[in-house]
């Protein structure tokens, strides 16, 4: 089962309000929150009435919330050697 | 011209050891020595324990939260199955490199770039969570590695085969007290809030380039 991976780029702040409506429809409340949901024409109706704000991959699996955050965490670039006895 | 930059190369490696003075004299190294440290925290095991004890009878149940979240130090990766070929352009230009006397390498710790040499100390802005003074720390994740002639950058980082970088924790040091004053307006109420950081000092122990041999 494959799901759309919806990231908002473009605020909604000035848009008609049906807009605004469809952004909290599919849960996007600030910029570049992320959110999964599984390929529907139900949601990718939702999109395309969307489409100039998001930016859309299709992926295998929903991502969690933890799991979005260590994506985004840099590699710590170091590891222990040699440990001093503790 | 090939032979002539490795030649060139060669003499260069010869020349600064009469040119430089050593390495306990140049500035940086210099003012490491003669200013004391203003803080040095010990190993906080041992210390820390006993007179909290006494205290309060609410240790045990920060000593028992310290032991559900471990300080996560980062482990060694495990070798990767196949690694893949060497670049041309890197085989033609590593010996090359090499052969440069002095290098540098701007190291990525968490995300964060530190251009370094050897013998530099880094004061780096902020604790690092689970390492003890004394520790060797393998820094793995470079974004560029150079000399005075050459410079080998990553697209974006370097494969980690290609180098050694070793940082030893030197000390933990803490900034002086700072308070700073909050207040609200129409209300005489002075709040004031004190900080005091520490920071870990990392000094670099070794920059080694790797053999080509040893890559593949």
């Amino acid at each position: 089962m494959s799901f759309f991976r919806i990231t908002l780029t473009r605020s909604g702040i000035g848009l008609p309000k049906r807009t605004q409506g469809v952004l909290k429809a599919l849960g996007l409340r600030t910029r570049m929150k992320t959110v999964f949901y599984p390929v529907t024409p139900e949601v990718a109706g939702q999109i395309m009435r969307v489409k100039e704000l998001v930016t859309v991959m299709e992926v295998d699996k929903a991502l969690t919330k933890e799991e979005l955050r260590a994506e985004r965490r840099p590699e710590p670039g170091f590891w222990v050697e040699k440990a001093v006895p503790r | 011209m090939l032979s002539r930059t490795l030649r060139k190369s060669l003499l260069d490696s010869r020349l600064p050891q009469k040119t430089l003075s050593p390495t306990f004299l140049l500035p940086i190294r210099a003012r490491f020595f003669q200013t004391t440290p203003q803080h040095v925290e010990s190993p906080p095991i041992t210390t820390t324990t006993s007179p909290m004890n006494s205290k309060s009878p609410s240790t045990p149940r920060t000593k028992k939260s310290k032991a559900e979240t471990p300080e996560i130090v980062p482990i060694a990766p495990p070798a990767p199955p196949a690694a893949p070929e060497v670049s041309h352009s890197i085989k033609e230009l590593l010996p090359l490199l090499q052969a440069q006397p002095e290098h540098y390498i701007s190291a990525h710790i968490h995300g964060q770039p530190y251009v370094v040499t050897v013998g530099d100390i880094v004061r780096l802005p902020f604790r690092m969570p689970g390492v003890l003074p004394g520790d060797v720390l393998r820094l793995d994740r470079a974004s560029s590695l150079g000399s005075r002639e050459y410079t080998l950058k990553g697209t974006p980082y370097l494969e980690d085969r290609l180098f050694e970088c070793r940082a030893r924790v030197m000390s933990v040091e803490a900034e002086p007290l700072r308070i700073k004053e909050k207040k609200k307006r129409r209300n005489r109420r002075l709040r004031t809030v004190k900080s005091k950081h520490k920071y870990t000092v990392l000094a670099i122990a070794e920059l080694k380039i790797n053999n080509l041999e040893d890559i593949e």
